[in-house]
């Protein structure tokens, strides 16, 4: 599957800019991030792509046809998890699911439900009414139904919200192996879920790419840039800008990224969670 | 087959609801409250009580229950934010359709279900006069229809809205329309049928479903329409109202269809085919007041009348033979129902146009026609169509009913009426055919007896009778003839097939030899039985009888099984059809003059005594005594113990149901226990029956004022030289 987005600009009635002459293309099979602040355009690009808006200029080419006009095609292909989403509490799991797979077309419902439900490791809630289940579990629920029928393209919008430690993880795997196959888009503020997993990463910012490639190259573009060093050294300092304080019995250890490292900084490897902080603190430089 | 399967799907998310099911439960209810808090029809027939009520309540009821399940519905996905998810996988679009659909599917089968469970009920009460046509039809147009129109009101409401509360109240809004300002307009109230007030038990219903059905339908449509055009404006791909409905309409078909349903429906209103345009001056004479044809005269006329009882229509041809002495060309007019059409009029073998002037009066519109100035003129006229009732009539829909069961054919809805030219010194000989259904009866309204003349290949019957005069009517029906012989005249009792078993049981000739006997032996024959015979003819409800000479006209309702089990107007059944006939005698209604609501004098208080009268005589003083007089005197003592009664001002305050149901109650006690009471007091002040039966003679034939035919109270009392204070029942029943 394949994606181009090009030239797309999105101003909301209010006059707000989401969205500025963004380019982007995606390629399957691949497992995209999408990380980005709050008010980045992340979740207008997201519901950009499920048609749950249109650009206000700019196409978007879904296998080289505009989506405008072929919203069914890309419907029928899509599997879609919001940030903020509710379920028919009336319904059972299974039944939601049932009805879901209904929506989507899908030939052996049953079955594309049995695996969903397995694929989220819900299969002992599967006759349980949706009003009983925890956040946990219906956040689970969400992401079956996106799975459902396996669909070439995923959209999740921070999927891991509410899940423990060891579901993230679970569901870490899940992603990493669907993006193997299929053209997976994950939007988080987690950046630990998307070092481990993605294959490519895109970072929005005002409405404008601010990075796209692969992670090791937004490490590389950090390299050199991140440091620690003693809070007590650092006074005075305003060229730092602080990314982790760790209290020890020797003082606060401070973890910073900078354009050029003071002599009394420690350079260190950057992180994912580094090399994101730095590229934003590069955009908030005048 | 994904969308049958979507659709499927959502109904069973539909059914899963628990408000889908407290709305279903509820609906199926809703029809008891059309026996006591909402009945709109006041026919007191078993169909119309029984039926007619209970649908039309449970339409409203569950009509408005169904608007807000579907308003529930329509926005529970965005509510719970399901919504997101829906519309990823599907348009927006296509999910308000299968949604309506299931809603719509949901109110059918209800509808369904409703009639399933009220059958046995339904055929128990309305009894031997059930009929399972009547209770189907009742059952979809008064009930199942609201149930859709409220489920498009609202999903159109939601449509345009996306609201919840704003679509309550724009759907509370409309439906309130409909059961106030418009709840007496036949066609524009939506929710509930309007006119609807009365089926009738012993013949068919069909004008009445037809008109209702048509109403409906047009309702359909235009709601479809609205929801067709509030459907494009279901937001999608973040855009508002305009937005939406731009993005949506680029596909043309859909505002095409919906623009094409408002249409239709704007159409069908306009150009509904029930009833006239009749100038609503109802003192206009325009077409009693036409030019006279000087020099022509009318020697003889000839209908062949084919109605149509599967379709409702009468196609005809009539003849008229003209003598024209006038020398000229000469301009005929008749006044045909405005249903109906010309569709060819020949003039001694010539074509002459037939000219529909526009003008409509008195369910009658003006034809001008001009035969040629030979001496003897022939004219043909070809007619027919699907006739219309008076434009007043919309209120008490139902007329004229043509079916295989029933038919009434009134004057100009038989043939086409002349109106300015007259007999030749007599009136116009009339010679009548009419081709019925082999079970059919064809019974002129007056003295003439009509006759079969052939039987048809298709199993048809033409009978033929004579006529005089213009017009003239015709009853037709699925008929048992019972004759009478009493009072010096032959009484043919003409009642309905399916009303035997009543008839019979309430011996139906037996009360007429009684009655006839009785008040012809008392007060005199009845005016209206001429030539030794009397038709008494059932006929189909329309709020009373009437007579002319050799007939009279029972309603139906007056024998309906629940009104000869009234005990007020007689102990068993006989007795209340006794009472009824009695009425042929002591006024049939608007004979009497009501002085004031709460004045005791009308027909009933006559005919209720009377009543008693024959009863003491066939079956002994003891009996009427106690089945009479001590229930009238127990009945006027509770009364005048009631706190209502005691207390007015109290009535006043309560809320108007209640108020009118205990002064309908009051006034009962009045018109059929006080009155008979003090006309029993009257005879004995008079000086005993046979001085008050002298009394009544000569009131029954005195000279009528026909500009005030009524026999009023003072009238009464001066005849018995008494005065109010004289009938004052308050020391004889130690009040």
């Amino acid at each position: 599957m394949e994606i181009d987005i090009q030239g797309v600009n999105m101003v909301y009635p209010n006059g707000r800019q989401a969205l500025k002459g963004l380019d982007l293309p995606l390629r399957s099979p691949s497992l995209v991030g999408l990380l980005g602040p709050n008010g980045a355009g992340k979740s207008t690009l997201m519901k950009l792509l499920v048609d749950a808006l249109r650009p206000t200029s700019g196409k978007i080419l879904v296998d080289g046809r505009p989506l405008a006009g072929n919203e069914r095609s890309l419907k029928s292909r899509l599997g879609y998890l919001p940030q903020d989403f509710g379920l028919f509490d009336e319904l059972t799991a299974a039944q939601f699911l049932d009805y879901m797979a209904a929506l989507k077309g899908l030939r052996n419902a049953k079955e594309a439900v049995q695996r969903a439900l397995r694929e989220v490791r819900l299969e002992e809630k599967a006759r349980a009414r949706i009003r009983t289940l925890s956040g946990g579990q219906r956040q689970r629920v969400g992401i079956a139904q996106a799975l459902l029928g396996d669909p070439p393209l995923l959209i999740f919008d921070e999927p891991t919200v509410g899940l423990d430690p060891e579901e993230r993880i679970h569901f870490r795997t899940l992603f990493s192996r669907a993006g193997q196959e299929r053209l997976v888009l994950l939007s988080t503020h987690i950046i630990e879920d998307v070092q481990s997993v993605c294959d490519q990463l895109v970072v929005l910012a005002g409405g404008q790419i601010r990075f796209a490639g692969e992670p090791a190259a937004l490490l590389r573009a950090a390299q050199g840039h991140v440091c620690s060093f003693w809070e007590r050294q650092a006074a005075g300092e305003r060229s730092l800008h602080v990314t982790a304080r760790v209290h020890t019995a020797e003082g606060v250890r401070c973890r910073a990224v900078a354009q050029a490292l003071p002599a009394f900084a420690r350079p260190e490897e950057p992180t994912l969670e580094d090399a994101y902080l730095y590229l934003l603190s590069q955009e908030e430089r005048p | 087959m994904k969308t049958m399967r979507r659709f499927c799907l959502e109904c069973g998310r539909l059914l899963r609801s628990r408000e889908t099911w407290a709305v279903l439960l509820l609906t199926l209810v809703s029809p008891l409250a059309g026996l006591w808090l909402y009945t709109p029809a006041t026919g007191t027939t078993m169909l119309s009580v029984y039926l007619a009520n209970p649908a039309l309540a449970g339409g409203v009821i569950g009509g408005l229950l169904f608007a807000l399940l579907t308003v529930v519905e329509m926005d529970r996905a965005h509510r719970c934010r399901a919504d997101v998810l829906l519309d990823a996988v599907a348009s927006p679009l296509e999910l308000a359709r299968v949604r309506l659909a299931a809603l719509l599917a949901v109110a059918v089968g209800t509808t369904g279900l409703a009639l399933l469970l009220w059958l046995p009920a339904a055929a128990l009460r309305i009894g031997a006069v059930f009929d399972g046509a009547d209770y189907v039809l009742a059952g979809v147009l008064f009930f199942g229809f609201s149930l859709v129109l409220c489920t498009l009101a609202a999903a159109a409401a939601y449509s345009l809205t996306q609201r919840l509360d704003l679509s309550l109240v724009l759907v509370a809004a409309f439906a309130a329309l409909s059961l106030t300002v418009w709840s007496d307009d036949w066609q524009r109230s939506w929710l509930s049928p309007g006119g609807v007030w009365a089926l009738s038990d012993d013949f068919s219903n069909s004008r009445l479903f037809r008109s209702v059905a048509y109403a409906r339908l047009s309702w359909l449509a235009a709601l479809g329409g609205v929801w067709g055009l509030a459907y494009l404006c279901i937001r999608r791909q973040g855009r508002g109202l305009l937005g939406s409905l731009a993005r949506s309409a680029r596909r043309l078909y859909r505002p095409a269809l919906a623009l094409l349903l408002v249409g239709v429906s704007a159409f069908a209103y306009a150009a509904q085919p029930f009833y006239d345009d009749s100038n609503p001056d109802l003192s206009a004479m325009t077409l009693y007041e036409q030019e006279i044809a000087e020099g022509v005269v009318c020697t003889g006329r000839t209908a062949d009348v084919r109605p149509n009882p599967a379709r409702g229509t009468v196609q005809g041809a009539a003849t008229y033979s003209f003598q024209n002495t006038s020398g000229q060309a000469r301009k005929i007019a008749f006044g045909i129902n405005p249903g109906y059409e010309i569709r060819s009029a020949r003039a001694n073998g010539e074509d002459v146009p037939a000219v529909r002037t526009g003008y409509e009066e008195s369910n009658m519109a003006l034809v001008e026609i001009t035969i040629p100035a030979d001496e003897t003129v022939e004219l043909v006229l070809e007619y027919g169509g699907l006739p219309r009732d008076w434009n007043l009539m919309t209120v008490q829909q139902g007329d004229p009913e043509i079916s295989a069961e029933y038919l009434c054919l009134e004057n100009q809805t038989l043939a086409p009426y002349l109106l300015n030219v007259a007999g030749e010194g007599e009136p116009i000989p009339a010679q009548i055919e009419i081709t019925l259904p082999a079970h059919m009866t064809a019974l002129p309204f007056g003295a003439q007896q009509a006759e079969v003349v052939r039987e048809n290949a298709d199993g048809t019957v033409t009978w033929r009778y004579a006529g005089a005069g213009p017009g003239g009517i015709l009853y037709a029906g699925d008929y048992v003839r019972e004759d009478v012989q009493a009072g010096g005249i032959t009484v043919q009792l003409y009642y309905s097939r399916k009303h035997e078993a009543i008839m019979r049981q309430a011996d139906a000739a037996g009360v007429v030899e009684a009655v006839v006997e009785y008040c012809t032996a008392h007060y005199g024959a009845l005016s209206f039985g001429a030539a030794g015979t009397l038709k008494l003819i059932q006929g189909r409800v329309r709020g009373g009888g009437y007579a002319a000479a050799g007939a009279s006209l029972l309603d139906e309702a007056d024998f309906t099984a629940a009104n000869l089990a009234d005990g007020q107007k007689g102990a068993v059944p006989g007795e209340v059809m006794l009472h009824e006939l009695v009425h042929q005698w002591w006024g049939l209604g608007n004979m009497f003059d009501v002085e004031t609501a709460d004045s005791p004098w009308s027909a009933e208080g006559l005919t209720v005594y009377t009543t008693y009268r024959i009863v003491k005589e066939l079956y002994g003083e003891e009996y009427a005594q106690e089945n009479y007089v001590d229930k009238w005197r127990e009945a006027v003592q509770d009364y005048s113990l009631n706190f209502y009664v005691r207390h007015p001002e109290y009535l006043t305050a309560l809320p108007e149901a209640e108020r009118l149901r205990i002064e309908n109650s009051l006034s009962t006690v009045r018109l059929y226990s006080e009155m008979p009471l003090k006309i029993l007091r009257a005879q004995e002040l008079v000086g005993g029956e046979e001085a008050m039966d002298e009394i009544l003679r000569g009131l029954f034939n005195r000279e009528v004022d026909w500009n005030a035919p009524y026999l009023t109270y003072p009238e009464f009392l001066d005849a018995c030289g008494l005065t109010e204070e004289d009938l004052d029942l308050a020391q004889d029943l130690d009040l």
